[in-house]
């Protein structure tokens, strides 16, 4: 092993390292110089100085210490030997493939390397195992085998040959594949070679078992080559195969493994190994299905099993000649819409024969129809249907399939009578699918059954249902469709027993080769939406989505920023209500429809719930309308019945000096002024009135309320006399603004400037009858009104005479408050409630007005002292209507006791009027 | 082929086999002890019989492809330019001992042998191209070489027969291209002829 130097710790130009131009003198040596050491064993190593490298750095043994790479072994590993050597030592080492190097101490501390050696650690090589070898034929020898255990180290294997009298080259194994080895001298047979395999490192070598054998013994052939698969017409059912073979068998004997199978059979078939045990060159296949094509393969080895198989050989088919078909075809009927009367459309229709039952090509199909106690009908066709048109009668109907060589037998078919009941159906039919084929499954009926006939095919909205079937045995109640079937299309499956008679009653029965998920989920839309529901409806999928049998439907709605949720609904409703629903809210929907295997969602919709349910606003509204509509009406009513208040309030009266009137200037038309008065009140505003009726009947025995009038007139003299003094008018000119200076002041003040009233009364006080000419005077400056002037006036005033004397008392307002008399058609008690609405204040003022205009009268005092007496409680009280109406007689009586000439008070005041004396 | 001599088998033999000289040499029996690699196969005589059935199915038509490959005249004149006639051929007698046939059946497999060796090296340079012939005859060259090594296995183990003396065919490495086709295709037909007494004999 070269010797390796190496200066880790310093610089190589460095004095630490001693170089002598390109070599350098080592100072040290280790031993030993191999450095491969067996894994878990113990490794001494020892360094011995030299002593010129001694005397140069002045170092001894002591001054060794070692490292592995770059770290250095600790001290307790390290032995001193001598002056000059020093060891290391490694116990049970692992693996390892590192620098082992011998360092000095110098001095100053400079560590300087003097010698160095690469340990890497290992494993000698396992003795191969199970060396087995192999030729090839027309290739070499190659023998392979187990190396047992990694080394660790490059190993080298070695595989060893030789015959009994020479030995042959060795072959070495390629480094990539040390399991192997391919020789390089040809096989030489029938001569026994010894081979073994040695495997060899550096930790050691090792020698496999020597196995002794025959090449031949070992030699794989090549596989026979197939020549021809022959058929014979003599026997349907034997095919002849023959092929060539290897060389070998020239010399040795062969045997043969010989397999077939049907064209579209994925299992072989075996020839017997004993057939086929010795060297040949053909072999006669039998039991074979007529008209089938089969496919052969064939190998071969030495016949004493000694070697290998050969590979299987290329596939060669053949076909075995045809024979009579093997069995009768299947065989059923449709009745087809025929228009003619008496007569039936039926197609017959049957199946080809599977090519193991045909045994050959059908030439063409004979069909034999059969009615009873008639000639039969003959016909040969070469399709697998013939529509026949036949009458309502029972028909016995043959079929025989016919290739080269002959005839099938009869498929026999009885066709009913147009009036035949069928019956007896099977029960419990049942369609699953199972491995990839729907499978349908029935309860034979009690009756003896000659076949089964299933028919089916694809339920579609866009395709009407073409039907194709199958027969079965009498004796099979389960089967599979042998249809090329689809997945997610729904089957209507269709069973019908055949009995000697004719067909019974058919069962039908939906079916799903493989259901799936529906293309499409189903469109939800609302029917109905409330405030807190909403009835959501759809319709049922197109049997074409739906992919399998609707499990049931699930609605998933949620709002904008709510949770979803989700309800499951049984797949037989087309209608769900959602409730507890949040109105005047967005709602979004979707709804999924599920099979077995999955649901699929529809479109989301989104609705919106009211605010208000359905006749919620009705239900507010009309209330709300009808309580307004009583508050209007109360408030109509109220305004109706304050009409007065509130116009005092709003449109004060301002008298209309058009309709004005001097009452009376002539005793001789006294109707015709008062008359007058009545019509220009016609609305009967008739606003803030004192009403005051004088008992003018001294008849009446009222000798306190007749005081009260004398003062009254006394205190109306007075003032008489005094607002004839101002304006020439004794009532409307005095009392008129002290009456309404209040709030109407304005309006009294344009009245009296414009036109002035002035009624002189001058009645005499207790029947006495004044000496002076009572007069009245009107200082209006506007004309009369034609009225005053007009007859039917006086028609009217004549009609009034019989009336219950309610026009006085309005004279009597008239001549007194004529400014408020608006209202000349209202009833006494209507008066007195407006008087009544007057606040007290007023009342009090007014009755100081009125004191103060009765004063002014002739008669002012006699009123005045009524007056004073009359409460204001009663002025307001239920009971003024009475008092009044009493005031009202007394004044009457007491005008009629006056007499009328002497009064220039309307001469229609018969009654209650105010009669001036 | 490297071959390496050990015990009892002829040195000579061998390097005379090697390099494919064709002059006959001297054997000087060695009385040496008879030793082998390692112990023959029980079936060594079954293997012998075998090995002989091969040499005797390929025969004929290693002949055919020989003169085929030499071309005109050879396949229309075999019987002038083919015939069996080779002088030295070692004798083989059918009715002999075993031990007796093994001995003359290893001098005549020697002297095929050998002589194979020499038509190989004259038709790799006659007939290049003729791969076909090439290795039939090296097949031929390697079934002989087996069955040597069996046969002196037989002798060595039961018979402790360590040496045989062999004679050779005729050198033809200096002669004309058309005697060394004539002496291949006659030696082939005389290989022929012989390998089926053999194959018979055993």
């Amino acid at each position: 092993m070269p010797t390796l130097i190496v200066c880790e710790d310093a610089n190589p130009n460095s004095p630490d390292c001693i170089y002598t131009g390109e070599l350098i003198v080592p100072c040290a040596h280790i031993h030993p110089e191999s450095s491969v050491v067996q894994l878990g064993s113990n490794f001494t190593a020892v360094c011995v100085l030299k002593e010129k490298c001694m005397d140069d750095y002045h170092v001894t043994a002591n001054d060794i210490f070692w490292k592995t790479g770059r770290v250095p072994v600790p001290y307790e590993q390290y032995s001193v030997i001598n002056r000059t050597a020093s060891s290391v030592t490694f116990p049970n080492i692992t693996l390892i493939n590192a620098l082992l190097t011998c360092n000095i101490r110098m001095f100053g501390q400079i560590n300087r390397s003097v010698y160095g050696i690469r340990i890497i650690s290992g494993l000698p090589p396992e003795k191969p195992k199970n060396l087995s070898c192999i030729v090839n034929e027309g290739k070499k020898m190659m023998c392979q085998w187990d190396p047992g255990r990694e080394t660790y180290l490059e190993t080298n294997y070695t595989l060893k040959s030789e015959w009994a009298t020479e030995k042959f080259d060795d072959c070495k194994a390629k480094r990539d594949t040390p399991t192997s080895c391919t020789v390089d001298y040809p096989p030489v047979y029938f001569v026994n070679i010894e081979v073994w395999v040695e495997a060899e490192n550096a930790l050691g070598k090792v020698t496999s078992d020597h196995i002794n054998f025959d090449p031949v013994d070992k030699v794989k052939l090549n596989p026979p080559h197939i020549l021809s698969v022959n058929s014979s017409k003599e026997l349907s059912s034997i095919l002849k195969l023959t092929w060539t073979d290897s060389r070998f068998k020239s010399f040795i004997t062969l045997k043969y493994d010989i397999q077939y199978r049907t064209k579209d059979a994925s299992t072989w078939n075996q020839v017997p190994p004993e057939d086929t045990s010795s060297t040949r060159s053909s072999f006669t296949v039998q039991d074979l299905k007529p008209f089938t094509e089969y496919v052969f393969r064939i190998r071969c080895m030495k016949e004493d099993g000694k070697g290998y198989w050969s590979d299987w050989s290329e596939e060669a088919s053949g076909i075995t000649y045809e024979d009579r078909p093997s069995k009768a075809p299947n065989f059923w009927y449709k009745i087809e819409p025929s228009h003619a009367h008496g007569t039936r459309s039926i197609q017959l229709k049957w199946k080809t024969l599977p090519p193991f039952e045909a045994n050959g090509k059908i030439l063409d199909y004979e069909v034999t129809l059969t009615k009873w106690k008639s000639h039969s009908q003959n016909y040969t066709v070469k399709d697998t249907k013939l529509t026949v048109n036949l009458t309502n009668d029972r028909y016995v109907a043959t079929l025989t399939a016919r290739n080269l060589v002959g005839k099938s037998d009869a498929s026999v078919l009885t066709i009913p009578a147009w009036d035949f009941q069928a019956t007896h159906p099977i029960t419990d039919l049942k369609a699953f699918p199972k491995d990839n084929v729907l499978w349908v499954e029935w309860t034979a009926p009690n009756e003896s059954v000659n076949r089964y006939i299933l028919e089916w095919c694809v339920l579609s909205d866009k395709s009407p249902c073409i039907p194709d079937w199958q027969q079965e045995d009498g004796t099979v109640h389960r089967t599979y469709l042998r249809g090329n079937l689809v997945e997610s299309k729904c089957y209507l499956i269709t069973v019908t027993p055949v009995y000697d008679d004719g067909p019974g009653s058919p069962k039908h029965i939906k079916a799903y080769l493989k259901q799936a998920a529906p293309s499409r989920g189903p469109t939800v839309r609302t029917k109905k939406v409330g405030k807190n529901e909403a009835v959501l409806e759809w319709d049922h999928l197109p049997i074409d989505v739906q992919n399998g049998f609707i499990r049931n439907y699930t609605i998933f709605y949620r709002t904008v920023i709510g949770n979803e949720i989700a309800v499951n609904v049984d797949s037989s409703h087309t209608e769900y209500t959602l409730s507890s629903l949040t109105s005047d809210t967005l709602y979004m929907v979707r709804m999924a429809a599920y099979t077995d295997e999955g649901g699929k969602d529809g479109p989301e919709f989104t609705f919106t719930t009211p605010k208000f349910a359905q006749g919620e606003i009705e239900a507010i509204v009309v209330p709300v309308c009808l309580a307004f509509l009583l508050t209007t009406l109360l408030g109509v009513l109220f305004c109706f019945n304050k009409r007065d208040l509130i116009k005092k309030h709003i449109w004060p009266n301002v008298p209309d000096p058009s309709k004005s009137h001097i009452a009376q200037w002539s005793p001789h038309t006294p109707p015709r002024h008062f008359n007058s008065k009545d019509q220009m009140y016609p609305d009967g505003n008739f606003t803030d009135v004192s009403v005051v009726e004088i008992e003018a009947n001294d008849k009446k025995p009222f000798p306190e309320d007749l005081k009260s009038l004398d003062l009254f007139k006394k205190e109306k003299v007075n003032t008489e006399g005094h607002s004839s003094g101002i304006g020439g008018s004794s009532c409307m000119s005095s009392s008129r603004p002290s009456i309404s200076s209040s709030d109407e002041n304005e309006s009294a003040q344009n009245t009296s400037s414009t036109v002035q009233y002035s009624t002189v009364v001058h009645s005499g006080y207790r029947h006495q009858v004044p000496s002076v000419q009572v007069f009245s005077r009107s200082e209006s400056t506007q004309p009369l009104l034609d009225s005053e002037e007009r007859p039917e006036d006086l028609q009217l005033v004549d009609n009034v005479d019989g009336s219950d004397g309610i026009l006085p008392r309005q004279r009597y307002f008239k001549q007194n408050c004529s400014q408020h008399e608006t209202s000349p058609d209202i009833s006494h008690f209507e008066r007195s409630q407006q008087v009544s609405s007057v606040n007290e204040e007023d009342f009090v003022r007014l009755k100081q007005q009125q004191i103060s205009d009765h004063i002014s009268q002739p008669y002012g005092s006699g009123k005045m002292k009524m007056f004073q007496e009359v409460p204001a409680v009663d002025a307001f009280g239920p009971g003024i209507e009475g008092q009044v109406e009493r005031f009202e007689t007394v004044g009457m009586e007491d005008a009629v006791d006056e007499g009328m000439p002497k009064s220039y008070l309307p001469q229609t005041v018969r009654r209650g009027g105010y009669m001036p004396q | 082929m490297k071959v390496l001599a050990a015990g009892v088998v002829p040195l000579l033999l061998v390097l005379h086999w090697k390099h494919g000289a064709g002059s006959p040499l001297p054997i000087t029996p060695v009385n040496a002890t008879c030793a082998t690699r390692h112990p023959c196969p029980s079936n060594l005589m079954n293997q012998i019989r075998n090995q002989l059935g091969q040499l005797n199915s390929s025969a004929n038509s290693l002949f055919i492809l020989y003169y085929t490959a030499q071309g005109e005249p050879f396949p229309n004149n075999l019987d002038k330019l083919c015939s069996p006639n080779v002088t030295d051929f070692p004798p083989f007698h059918a009715n002999g001992t075993e031990k007796a046939r093994l001995v003359e059946l290893y001098r005549i497999i020697a002297y095929l042998g050998a002589s194979l060796g020499n038509i190989t090296r004259d038709q790799k340079v006659l007939n290049p191209y003729a791969h076909g012939l090439h290795s039939k005859l090296s097949t031929t060259a390697d079934v002989l070489r087996g069955l040597l090594s069996n046969v002196l296995c037989r002798l060595c183990s039961k018979y402790h027969v360590s040496h045989v003396d062999v004679t050779y065919g005729p050198d033809t490495s200096g002669k004309d291209v058309f005697q060394k086709k004539k002496l291949g295709c006659q030696l082939l037909g005389k290989y022929k002829q012989v390998i089926a007494v053999l194959a018979q004999a055993f």
